[in-house]
C-alpha cells in the first residue's frame, strides 16, 4: 500500500514533564512508542496512541492533537470531525467547511472507484468465472481479457479501490478487495503492496491466522526478490518485524513461528542493526514462552533461542538497554541475583505501560491468578533455575526473599519447581534448606551424546553426495 | 670526467647514471676476477667443488658491491642536484656538449677494448668462465655505445675470433683425454649457444672481416658527428623596445641581454614552457625571469599564466624520489600558489581547469570575458596542491624528527592546510558554476587531503589549526567570494562532515580512505562502539588486501587505533583481538610504516624496494607510539592468557588453545631466565607481572603493571591504572581458583574476598559465572558461604582423548555438511552469494560480531587466518613484483 511510509507524527513525549509519580516517569523513560512509530502504518499507530490515552502518561490534549495530525491524511472524515470537535470543544455547527468538502470529495472518489471496479468485482463473484480459474495467473488474466473484456487498468483500479477502502477504515472490505487483486495482478511490486495492505487489514480486524499467512508471504517476497539496495531490504525487514509484533503477543499459536522468524540470521541481524529496541519484545516473548515447553525438540529450540538471546543482548547492551534486557544481562551475564531482582521490579512497571506487553497483565485479570503477571512468573522461574544450577545448598528464606514471596509461598514454589523441572533436589525441612544434587555428567555419557547423530548424518550426506 | 658524467646524468633520471656507475665499477672488478681466475688455473689440482664455491663467493661480492654502488650513486646524484647549477654556469654551452659526447664515446670504446683484451687473455689460458662473462658485458657495452646499425669493428673482430677459437676448442675437447672441469665446460656450452645466435646478426660484417683480416680494422670508421642541439634559448632574439619604461633587461646565459616587457610576457612564457623538460635548461634562471615577469604582469590573465608556469617550474627543481624540495623554494611556491588562488578569487571569470580552452595565439591575451562569462585556462590547481603537500611530507620524512628543524618544518603545515582549505573553497565554487563543466575529482581529492591532515589529530589541535586557517584566510583575502564561502567548522564534526561529502560523491579508493580516516578519528575520540560498527559494516576486512599499500597501512593504523580505544575504555578482550592482528605479526614497524624492521635472513630486498619502503614511511608526527601499543597488547594478552593457561592446567589438548602466540612465546622466553633482574623495560614489567599473577600474587602484579611509565601518555592515565588494577584482581581470583581447585574441598567466599580485596558480592558473582560456564566443577553453599568442589570429575587421559576424538569427529561431520551445502547452493543460486555462503550476511544486516572475534583468532579463525595470510602475502608479492 502507499501507506508503507507513514510520516512520524511529532509526539511531544520529550516536552515538559509535569510533576508525577515515579511509575509514570519510568513508563515515559522506557516508552518505545516514538521509536516504533516510524515503522508502522497510520492505522496501526492509531491503536498505540489510543492505548497511551488510556494510560494517561501524557497530557490528553496533546495526544488528541497528535491523533488528529496522524489521521488527517486518511479518509476517515467522520472520525476526524469528531476528533476536531473534541479538541476544540465545539459543536457540529462550527465545523470548518474543509471537512465537509473533503468528505464530499472522498465520497465522490469512492463512488467513482466503485463504478470502475464494479464490473470486475461482479465477475469475481460469478461462480462460472471462478470455476474457469486455474493456478496460473497469466492464464487467468488472459481468460478474463478474452472472455470478459477485462483490462489491466481495471485491475489496477482494484488496487486503488482497496487502498481507498482501507483509508476509510473499512478493513474487512479492503482485505477482500486486495485478495482479489492479488489473484489477478501479475505486477510483483503491486502484489507486494497489496500484501502489506492486507497484512494491515488482518491485524486491524484481529484476524491473526490471516495475518500470519501474510507475514509469511511478505517474508518470502523480501528474501527472494532481488532488491536494488541492501538498505531497502533492511528497511522492509524492519517494517515486517514491527508489524509482526501485533500477532506475536496477541496470538498464542503464532508465537513460536514468529520467534523462529525473528531468530533467523537475517532478521536477528536486522534487529541488531536497525531496531535494537525490539529486543525488549524478544526477551519478553522468549521468557514467557519458556514454560510451555512440550516435546524435547521444542525444548532444544528454546534453549538455543535463549542462548542466542543472551548473546544478542550482550552485544547490544551498549546501544540499547531497558529494565527487561538488563534483567537478562544481570541474570545470565553477571550472575548478580540482587541486581536481577531489582531490574525485575522495574520491568514490571515497564510492562504495564507497554502497548504490546500489557497483554501479560490482561491475562492475569482474566484468569484471576494470584501472581502479578505471566512475565513476572516466568522471570521468577528463570531466576530460581539459575540459582539452583549454581548452588548446592540454598536457604529457603533467602530464596523466597529473592523471589518476593513469603516463606510458605516460597516453599510451595520450590516444591512446584522441583516437580516441574525434575531438578534433583531435596528439602531439608528442619534446617529450612534445599539441597541440590548436581551429579557430574559422566564422560561416557558425553561421548555418546556427541557421537550419537554421527552415523545417521554421515549416511544422509553420503546419500546426498551420491545422488 | 666526473663532472661531465654528472652533467649527463643530471637530466635523465637517477637510474641511468647509476647504471653507468655500475659499469665502470664492474670493470675494475673484472680485472680482479681475471687475476683470481688466473690463480685458479695455476692450481689446477684443486677440486671442482672449491671452484664452485669461489664462484659463488664472487657472485655474492658482486651483489654487495652493486648495492653499495646504487647507494653511492644516489648520494652522488643527490649532491649533484645541488652542485649542478654551478657546473652549468662554468661551462659554456656548446663546448660542453660536444666534449661530453666525445668523452662518452671514447670511454665506451676503451671499455670495449679492455673487454676484448680480457677475452683474448682468457682464451690463452682456456678459461671459459671469464670469457662468458666478458662476452656478456661486451654485448651490453656495444648496444649501449650506440647506434645499432654501426657496430664497432673491434667488436666484430673479437666475436669472429672468439667463434673460431671456440670451434677449435670444441674439436680439441672431443679428442682430449682430460676433460675440463665442470664450470668451464658449462660456460663453454652456454657461450656456444649464445655466440651462434649473436653472430647471426652480424653475419655480413663477420664475413667481411674474415675476407680481409689485416685491413679490416684500418678502414676508416664512419665518425658519428654528435648532433648538437641548439638550446631553445638561442632562438629568442633579444627584443629591444626602447620606449617601454617598465622594461627589464635580463642577461641570459649566452651573455646577451633580454628585454622583458609587458608585451612580451607571453612570448617569454612560451619559450620557457617549451624549454621545459629539455636538457640543459637552467631552471633557476627561468624562475628569475618569471619572477620579473610576474612583477610586470598586470591583467589577471597574465598573472595567472605566469604563476602557473612559475609554480610548476619550481616543482621541477627537485626530482628523484628521495630528494625533497628546498625549504625556501617550497615557501616561495606556497606564496605563489596562494597569490594564484587570490587572483582567481578576485576574478571569477578566469578559471583554471584541466581541460581548458586552448588559446593558440600566444602573442596577445584573449579578450577579457564579459562578466558572468568565463574563460578556461589549462592547468591543474589540484596537482599543485598535491605536490605541495607531498613535498612537505617528503621533507618531513627526511629530516631527523628530533631536531628543531623538524619542528620548524612542521610549522609550515598550517600554511599548507590554509591552501588546502582555500582550494577546497575554490573548487566548491567551480562545481556550483554550471558553465565550468566537470572539474573531475579535484574537489574530492582536496577534501581527502584535508581529511588526511586532520584525522589523526586530537580535538584541541584540530581546533587550533582550523582557527588559524580561518583567521589567516579572512585577514589575508579581501575577496568577498572567499569570505562568503568560508565557514567556521565545528572542530568536533569537521572530519565527519568532510567524510560524509566523500561518501556521497566518490566511489573510488578515496571513499575507502575516507572511511578509514573517519573510523580512526572516531576511535581517537573514544567512540569505540561507533568506530567498531562502522569498521564491520564497511566490510573492509574482506577486500583490503586488494587495496594499494598505503591504504593497507592506513587500515592497519586504524585497526590499531580502534584497539587502543577499546583498551582505554577497559574492553580488554576487544582490545586484544584488534591489536592481535598487527602486533602478533612481529613486523609492527613495517605494517604501520613507522620504520623498517630488522631484515629477515631469508628475504633480501633490493635497493629499489628499500627506497619504495622509505617513501611510504609516515612522518614522525603521525606515528602511533609503538611502546604504548606493545604495552597495551601485552597487558591485554596477560589478562586473558594467564587465567586461560591456569584453567587449561596440564592437560595437553587444552593447552593448545592459545589466545596470543606472541605472548606465550615471550613468556616462555622470560621464564627461561635463571636469574631475573628487576624489570627494566615495559616488556619486563608485563612478564614479571604475568608470573606474579599466575602465582596468585595479584598485589605484586598490580604494582608492576602500574609502574609502567608509558601509560602516562594516555589521557586520564590514573583511571586507566585503576581499571587495570580491578581487572587484575578479578583475573587473579579466577587464576587462583583454577590453579588451586584440585587441592581444596571447599573454599570460603569470605576468605576469598579478603584475599583479593573484592566485595563478597563480586566474588560470588565471579564464582557463579565460572560455575555456570562449566569452567569449574563446583557449587555454592549458601548457608556456609563456601564454594564446594565436586570430586570425581577428574578425567583420565584415555577419557580426555576419547572426548577430544568425539569432538573432532562431530566437527568433521559438520564441516562436510557445510561444504556440501555451500556447493549445492552455489550451484543452484549462483549469483546470490551474499545471502547463501555467509550466514548472517544479508545485505547491510551483516553486522555479525563473529567476524571480529574470528579475525582476532588469527590462525584459529577461518576467515581471520585467511585474511592475515592474504595480506602479508600481498606485501611480499608486491615486493617480488617490484624487483
Amino acid at each position: 500500500m502507499s501507506s508503507e511510509e507513514p510520516q512520524v507524527p511529532a509526539v511531544a513525549d520529550a516536552t515538559s514533564k509535569p510533576e508525577g509519580l515515579s511509575a509514570v516517569e519510568t513508563a515515559r523513560k522506557y516508552d518505545l512508542t516514538p521509536k516504533i512509530m516510524p515503522y508502522l502504518d497510520r492505522h496501526l499507530i492509531f491503536h498505540l496512541l489510543a492505548f497511551l490515552r488510556d494510560q494517561q502518561f501524557y497530557p490528553a490534549e496533546e495526544l488528541l492533537q497528535n491523533t488528529y495530525d496522524l489521521l488527517e491524511p486518511t479518509n476517515m472524515t467522520d472520525y476526524l470531525m469528531d476528533l476536531w470537535k473534541q479538541i476544540h470543544g465545539k459543536d457540529d455547527i462550527d465545523i470548518p467547511r474543509e471537512f465537509l468538502l473533503k468528505r464530499e470529495k472522498v465520497m465522490q472518489e469512492w463512488n467513482s472507484l466503485q463504478d470502475e471496479t464494479a464490473k470486475i468485482t461482479g465477475l469475481l463473484e460469478n461462480p462460472d468465472v471462478i470455476a474457469n480459474f486455474r493456478s496460473d495467473k497469466i492464464q487467468n488474466l488472459q481468460f478474463l481479457k478474452d472472455n470478459h473484456g477485462v483490462t489491466d487498468d481495471m485491475i489496477d483500479a482494484l488496487l486503488r479501490y482497496g487502498q481507498a477502502a482501507y483509508s476509510r477504515g473499512s478493513y474487512d472490505q479492503a482485505s477482500d478487495i486486495l485478495y482479489s487483486f492479488r489473484i489477478l495482478s501479475t505486477d510483483s511490486d503491486k502484489v507486494n503492496q497489496a500484501s502489506w495492505g492486507k497484512l494491515a487489514c488482518e491485524i486491524l480486524t484481529v484476524n491473526w491466522e490471516g495475518a500470519m499467512e501474510e507475514i509469511q508471504k511478505i517474508k518470502e517476497a523480501i528474501d527472494t526478490k532481488p532488491f536494488l539496495s541492501p538498505t531497502a531490504q533492511l528497511q522492509q525487514r524492519t517494517w515486517l518485524i514491527h508489524w509482526a509484533l501485533f500477532p506475536l503477543f496477541n496470538h498464542e499459536a503464532a508465537r513460536d513461528t514468529i520467534l523462529e522468524l525473528f531468530f533467523s540470521p537475517n532478521f536477528i541481524n536486522t534487529i541488531q542493526t536497525s531496531c535494537p529496541w525490539v529486543l525488549r519484545y524478544l526477551v519478553a516473548a522468549v521468557i514467557t514462552s519458556k514454560k510451555n515447553s512440550g516435546s524435547s525438540r521444542a525444548a532444544a529450540v528454546q534453549q538455543k533461542q535463549f542462548k542466542d538471546l543472551v548473546r544478542v543482548v550482550r552485544q547490544e547492551l551498549y546501544e540499547y538497554s531497558d529494565p527487561i534486557t538488563e534483567f537478562i544481562a544481570a541474570l545470565h551475564l553477571d550472575f548478580d541475583f540482587e541486581e536481577a531482582q531489582k531490574k525485575l521490579g522495574e520491568a514490571e512497571e515497564v510492562i504495564r505501560s507497554d502497548f504490546f506487553l500489557q497483554v501479560f497483565c490482561a491475562t492475569e485479570q482474566a484468569e484471576g491468578v494470584e501472581s502479578k503477571n505471566a512475565f513476572v512468573e516466568s522471570a521468577r522461574h528463570l531466576i530460581s533455575e539459575a540459582y539452583c544450577r549454581i548452588h548446592q545448598r540454598i536457604d529457603i528464606t533467602d530464596l523466597s526473599q529473592r523471589l518476593n514471596l513469603s516463606q510458605d509461598d516460597g516453599e510451595k514454589w520450590i516444591v512446584n519447581l522441583i516437580k516441574d523441572t525434575r531438578v534433583d533436589a531435596k528439602i531439608d525441612y528442619k534446617n529450612g534448606t534445599v539441597i541440590m544434587n548436581h551429579p557430574p555428567q559422566s564422560v561416557y555419557q558425553q561421548v555418546i551424546e556427541k557421537t550419537k547423530g554421527g552415523f545417521f548424518r554421515t549416511q544422509v550426506l553420503h546419500a546426498a553426495v551420491t545422488r | 670526467m666526473a663532472t661531465s658524467r654528472f652533467f649527463h646524468g643530471g637530466l635523465s633520471d637517477s637510474e641511468s647514471s647509476s647504471s653507468e656507475e655500475d659499469y665502470s665499477e664492474e670493470e675494475e672488478e673484472e680485472e680482479l676476477e681475471g687475476d683470481a681466475a688466473a690463480q685458479d688455473d695455476s692450481e689446477e689440482s684443486e677440486s671442482t667443488e672449491d671452484d664452485d664455491n669461489d664462484d659463488d663467493d664472487d657472485d655474492d661480492d658482486d651483489d654487495d658491491d652493486e648495492l653499495e654502488d646504487g647507494n653511492a650513486a644516489e648520494l652522488q646524484n643527490k649532491k649533484n642536484i645541488f652542485t649542478r647549477d654551478a657546473d652549468d654556469e662554468e661551462d659554456s654551452d656548446e663546448d660542453g656538449l660536444r666534449r661530453i659526447v666525445k668523452n662518452k664515446k671514447d670511454k665506451r670504446f676503451e671499455e670495449i677494448e679492455s673487454s676484448i683484451r680480457l677475452i683474448e687473455n682468457a682464451e690463452k689460458i682456456n678459461d671459459w668462465f671469464v670469457i662468458s662473462q666478458e662476452f656478456d658485458k661486451l654485448n651490453k657495452l656495444v648496444t649501449k655505445a650506440g647506434h645499432s646499425d654501426v657496430v664497432p669493428k673491434p667488436y666484430i673482430k673479437a666475436v669472429a675470433d672468439l667463434e673460431d677459437f671456440m670451434n677449435e676448442t670444441l674439436v680439441k675437447e672431443k679428442t682430449a683425454a682430460k676433460k675440463m672441469n665442470a664450470t668451464n665446460a658449462k660456460a663453454l656450452n652456454s657461450i656456444k649457444q649464445r655466440l651462434k645466435r649473436n653472430n647471426r646478426q652480424y653475419e655480413h660484417e663477420i664475413s667481411q672481416y674474415r675476407a680481409d683480416k689485416e685491413n679490416y680494422l684500418l678502414e676508416p670508421e664512419i665518425e658519428d658527428v654528435p648532433v648538437t642541439q641548439k638550446p631553445a634559448f638561442e632562438g629568442v632574439e633579444p627584443e629591444r623596445v626602447d620606449d617601454d619604461s617598465g622594461a627589464y633587461s635580463v642577461v641570459t646565459r649566452g651573455g646577451k641581454a633580454v628585454q622583458l616587457t609587458k608585451e612580451s610576457i607571453f612570448k617569454h612564457l612560451k619559450v620557457i614552457i617549451e624549454a621545459r623538460g629539455k636538457k640543459n635548461t637552467d631552471r633557476t634562471e627561468q624562475i628569475r625571469t618569471m619572477e620579473k615577469l610576474l612583477e610586470l604582469a598586470q591583467t589577471p590573465y597574465q598573472k595567472i599564466r605566469v604563476l602557473i608556469a612559475l609554480v610548476s617550474t619550481r616543482y621541477d627543481l627537485s626530482f628523484g624520489v628521495l630528494s625533497y624540495m628546498a625549504t625556501d623554494q617550497w615557501k616561495a611556491a606556497e606564496i605563489e600558489l596562494n597569490t594564484l588562488l587570490g587572483v582567481l578569487e578576485e576574478n571569477p571569470s578566469w578559471v583554471i581547469v584541466e581541460n581548458g580552452d586552448e588559446w593558440e595565439d600566444d602573442e596577445k591575451a584573449p579578450p577579457t570575458p564579459a562578466p558572468g562569462e568565463i574563460f578556461k585556462i589549462s592547468g591543474s590547481i589540484i596537482s599543485f596542491v598535491d605536490r605541495l603537500d607531498d613535498e612537505l611530507t617528503k621533507s618531513l620524512q627526511n629530516i631527523d624528527p628530533h631536531t628543531t628543524e623538524y619542528v620548524e618544518r612542521l610549522g609550515d603545515e598550517a600554511a599548507l592546510y590554509k591552501i588546502i582549505v582555500r582550494s577546497q573553497m575554490y573548487f566548491e565554487r567551480l562545481s556550483e558554476n554550471k558553465k565550468v563543466g566537470s572539474i573531475g575529482d579535484s574537489l574530492n581529492r582536496t577534501v581527502m587531503r584535508r581529511v588526511e591532515h586532520l584525522y589523526y589529530k586530537p580535538l584541541a589541535v584540530i581546533e587550533t589549526i582550523e582557527e588559524a586557517s580561518y583567521t589567516l584566510l579572512t585577514s589575508e583575502s579581501s575577496s568577498g567570494a572567499l569570505r562568503s564561502d568560508l565557514r567556521k567548522e565545528d572542530p568536533a564534526t569537521i572530519v565527519q562532515g568532510l567524510c560524509a561529502h566523500l561518501y556521497k560523491h566518490d566511489a573510488t579508493i578515496l571513499r575507502t580512505r575516507a572511511m578509514l580516516c573517519h573510523i580512526y578519528h572516531l576511535a581517537l575520540r573514544e567512540n569505540f562502539y561507533k568506530s567498531r560498527d562502522m569498521f564491520l559494516m564497511s566490510h573492509l576486512q574482506e577486500n583490503i588486501h586488494n587495496a594499494d599499500i598505503t591504504t593497507q597501512i592506513l587500515y592497519n593504523r586504524t585497526l590499531v587505533q580502534v584497539g587502543l580505544c577499546a583498551f582505554r575504555n577497559s574492553l580488554i578482550s576487544e582490545a586484544q583481538s584488534c591489536l592481535q592482528e598487527i602486533l602478533g605479526s612481529g613486523r609492527v614497524k613495517e605494517h604501520l610504516a613507522q620504520g623498517v624492521g630488522p631484515q629477515s635472513r631469508y628475504s633480501t630486498i633490493t635497493p629499489e624496494q628499500e627506497r619504495l619502503e622509505k617513501q611510504r614511511q609516515l612522518p614522525f608526527h603521525m606515528h602511533i607510539n609503538l611502546e604504548l601499543l606493545e604495552a597495551a597488547y601485552l597487558t591485554c594478552s596477560m589478562l586473558l592468557e594467564i587465567p586461560a593457561m591456569a584453567a587449561a592446567g596440564s592437560s595437553p589438548d587444552m593447552r593448545k588453545k592459545v589466545i596470543s602466540k606472541t605472548f606465550r612465546r615471550m613468556l616462555e622466553f622470560h621464564e627461561r631466565n635463571v636469574f631475573p633482574g628487576p624489570p627494566e623495560n615495559t616488556r619486563d614489567h608485563v612478564f614479571q607481572a604475568a608470573n606474579a599473577l599466575a602465582a596468585g600474587d595479584w598485589m605484586k602484579s598490580c604494582e608492576l603493571i602500574q609502574a609502567i611509565k608509558i601509560w602516562d601518555l594516555l589521557p586520564n592515565s590514573e583511571s586507566l591504572k585503576q581499571m587495570l588494577a580491578a581487572r587484575i584482581q578479578e583475573e587473579g581470583l579466577r587464576t587462583y581458583i583454577f590453579t588451586y581447585a584440585p587441592f581444596y574441598d571447599a573454599l570460603s567466599l569470605t576468605r576469598l574476598s579478603e584475599m583479593f580485596d573484592l566485595a563478597e558480592r563480586k566474588v560470588a558473582a565471579l564464582v557463579s559465572k565460572m560455575i555456570a560456564h562449566d569452567e569449574i566443577a563446583a557449587a555454592l553453599d549458601q548457608i556456609n558461604k563456601t564454594l564446594v568442589f565436586r570430586k570425581g570429575v577428574e578425567v583420565s587421559r584415555l577419557q580426555t582423548l576419547a572426548l577430544a576424538l568425539s569432538d573432532k569427529a562431530s566437527g568433521l561431520i559438520e564441516l562436510n555438511e557445510r561444504v556440501f551445502e555451500q556447493k549445492a547452493q552455489s550451484g543452484a543460486v549462483g549469483g546470490l552469494q551474499e545471502n547463501t555462503t555467509r550466514p548472517g550476511g544479508g545485505g547491510r544486516g551483516g553486522k555479525s560480531r563473529g567476524e571480529f572475534s574470528g579475525n582476532s583468532g588469527g590462525t584459529r579463525g577461518r576467515g581471520g587466518g585467511r585474511g592475515r595470510g592474504g595480506r602479508s602475502a600481498q606485501f611480499t608479492g608486491e615486493r617480488s613484483a617490484k624487483s
